[in-house]
């Protein structure tokens, strides 16, 4: 016979009144912990979508003079420059220690010609890695295919009387990221700035004397591509005359939970010729919306808690109130003060890894059953040791904290009058 | 010196202030030898279980000094009264107070909860006096399956587990038919036949009378002793 016997005896002997303290614990960790997942995997999804969803790192060379603007962002008049960034450059910074946390690595050379008369800002990109990179995009026509092959911005396209606005209102732009690498050309876009719809009516375009094929117009997004043409890298790297050389460098890098500062910095360690910086506003706003995420997360939870620490606070001081006699007795008997706190911290601690457990499986089963509804890239849930820890821990701490004062009442009670008790 | 000594004990009682306070026990001198059985009497209210439960060190009191086996009791801290009790103390509650969850032999073992013995020693030690009080055979038996003497001779037993040198018990027998009553007041005869200090609180005349001594007790004052022996009870 020990103190942990008479705890579990009592257990035994109030079953119903554990499996409700259970029960109790249980839907609190289960809520939490289904809380906390989804909230993790949700975080996870948007974070990756936000840190797709553009670049968030610009890399151009070291240069003091500022000679062009590209989406707000001043680039380096590279022919003045004596270091220049080179196509090997982009291949270089894939070569990082935080590699992994790269998703696109988006190399431009960018100059300025004359097109049919009108000074135009070229842009030679990397298709593939630039589509991916400019997510938000909508394009009326095909995906360029050969090397010769354009992506003219909106405004560009109807000063070079490549569009025409058309008024049957059908819209058939499709966001770069759903296209097929080959889609049926022509197409009809209802512009949604200006409210107009437009089709490709011209797709050749001569540039420098050569003739291009104008493979699709990006609808207008507001932005300074509205007034560009893209063309494929090494092309235009041609055709501008600068060979092997780039105007600047986007990166998207995967932020959640990693410094973009330390990607920074290994960029810089890696092109050291190179100017790296990090687009702090939009880090910042990234981040900004992964805390929502998880503050309102955190206090659910903590509501949570405290509703599930005053059930078990009830419960117990009713206890106490009910084994008033009881504890006289084992009092009288000569049971210390210390030894009746100990018998009711085991109760709890028995009835809170029991709730925690279950509360951690529920939570996990409950979160395998919402989680289709919430995320749309079918992530799965992963099995995570810590959060299993943490519901049994936080089960005990709420389970703990809330016996104090029971218990701490129960071994007060004066054992001459507790034996009295009826 | 005796083994029990009660010096000059009072007991008030503050339930609203000062004003409202109610004296239970003035002026109480008792002494206890080794080995004798003590019956305490009086009417209800007199301070019958007062007095017990403050020699039991549980109630402390607002004069006085109780000391057993020369220990001033209330000289104690509360964490050593507790084991005082424990050491020292064996209870026969009035309502047997037994835990309804524990089965007989569980019950006799509460007391050794504190003991630093081996699980089997406790064991052994509780179904010895389980034997000694006839109930070795219904150890597995829950409180509820025992008869009222059996109760009342379970509760007994838990008082003996310690080896306690002094037995208090508070109206062992208020709650049983006559004949149970008996039943249990023969166990507590052999009992201090085998040496056992015991100290009863009883309303039974006939119960106290088979004590060595019998102490009277009316309005928290003791007013009358006799020995029972002498006056051929």
């Amino acid at each position: 016979m020990r103190i942990s016997s008479i705890a579990w005896a009592n257990l035994k002997r109030r079953k119903s009144k554990a499996a409700f303290l259970i029960i109790g614990i249980s839907i609190g960790i289960a809520t939490i912990v289904a809380l906390l997942t989804l909230s993790r995997v949700i975080k996870d999804e948007v974070g990756t979508q936000l840190d797709q969803f553009g670049a968030n790192i610009i890399v151009v060379p070291q240069s003091n003079s500022l000679s062009l603007d590209y989406g707000g962002i001043s680039v380096s008049g590279v022919t003045l420059d004596v270091n220049q960034l080179r196509t090997d450059d982009a291949r270089r910074i894939l070569e990082i220690p935080y590699r992994n946390r790269l998703s696109v690595v988006a190399p431009k050379i960018l100059g300025v010609t004359e097109v049919e008369g009108r000074q135009v800002l070229l842009a030679g990109v990397d298709f593939p890695s630039e589509l991916k990179l400019k997510r938000w995009w909508r394009l009326v026509g095909q995906k360029p295919q050969q090397d010769q092959d354009l992506l003219v911005g909106y405004e560009a396209a109807k000063r070079l009387s490549l569009i025409e606005s058309t008024a049957d209102g059908q819209s058939q732009a499709v966001p770069v990221m759903e296209m097929a690498e080959v889609t049926s050309g022509g197409g009809v876009h209802h512009n949604n700035v200006e409210q107009k719809s437009f089709r490709i009516v011209g797709d050749r375009l001569r540039i420098d004397g050569q003739e291009h094929r104008v493979a699709g117009v990006i609808t207008s997004t507001g932005g300074s591509e509205d007034q560009m043409i893209f063309g494929s890298l090494p092309h235009f790297q041609s055709l501008l005359g600068k060979p092997g050389q780039l105007s600047m460098i986007e990166v998207s890098a995967l932020c959640i939970g990693c410094p973009v500062e330390d990607i920074v910095k290994q960029i810089s360690a890696q092109l050291p010729n190179a100017k790296v910086s990090a687009l702090q506003q939009s880090v910042r706003s990234r981040a900004e919306t992964m805390d929502r995420l998880t503050r309102f997360a955190v206090a659910v939870s903590a509501v949570v808690l405290v509703i599930g620490a005053l059930m078990i606070f009830t419960t117990m001081m009713g206890s106490v109130v009910e084994r008033t006699k009881e504890i006289g007795v084992l009092r009288a008997i000569g049971l210390r003060k210390s030894q009746i706190i100990k018998e009711l911290m085991i109760e709890v601690a028995a009835i809170s890894t029991i709730g925690g457990l279950v509360g951690w499986i529920s939570g996990m089963l409950a979160s395998w059953l919402i989680l289709p509804y919430f995320s749309q890239s079918g992530v799965s849930l992963e099995f995570d040791p810590k959060i299993a820890l943490g519901a049994v821990m936080a089960a005990l701490l709420i389970g703990a904290l809330s016996t104090i004062y029971p218990a701490i009442r129960a071994s007060r009670l004066d054992p001459s009058e507790a034996v009295r008790h009826v | 010196m005796s083994f029990v000594v009660v010096n000059n004990i009072g007991k008030v009682y503050q339930s609203n202030g000062v004003d409202s306070a109610v004296r239970v026990l003035g002026g109480i001198n008792l002494e206890i030898e080794e080995g004798e059985f003590v019956s305490l009497m009086g009417p209800s209210g007199s301070g019958k279980s007062t007095l017990l439960t403050i020699i039991g060190a549980m109630n402390h009191p607002s004069d006085g000094r109780v000391l057993v086996d020369d220990i001033d009791v209330y000289g104690l801290s509360e964490e050593r009264r507790a084991d005082f009790r424990c050491e020292y103390l064996g209870f026969v509650f009035q309502q047997h107070h037994l835990m309804p969850y524990l089965n007989a032999l569980e019950n006799v073992m509460l007391p050794l909860v504190t003991s630093k013995a081996s699980a089997k020693q406790k064991r052994i030690r509780a179904l010895a006096v389980l034997q000694r009080v006839g109930l070795a055979s219904k150890a597995a038996r829950l409180p509820n399956q025992l008869s009222g003497g059996e109760q009342g001779r379970l509760a007994i037993a838990r008082a003996l587990v310690n080896e306690a040198p002094l037995i208090l018990a508070d109206e062992p027998t208020g709650t049983l038919d006559s004949k149970t009553g008996v039943e249990i007041m023969e166990v507590f005869q052999q009992l201090n036949a085998q040496g056992q200090t015991i100290f009863m609180v009883t309303h039974n005349p006939d119960n106290a009378a088979l004590a060595h001594r019998i102490v009277n007790i009316r309005d928290g004052r003791m007013f009358d002793e006799s020995d029972v022996a002498q006056s051929g009870a």
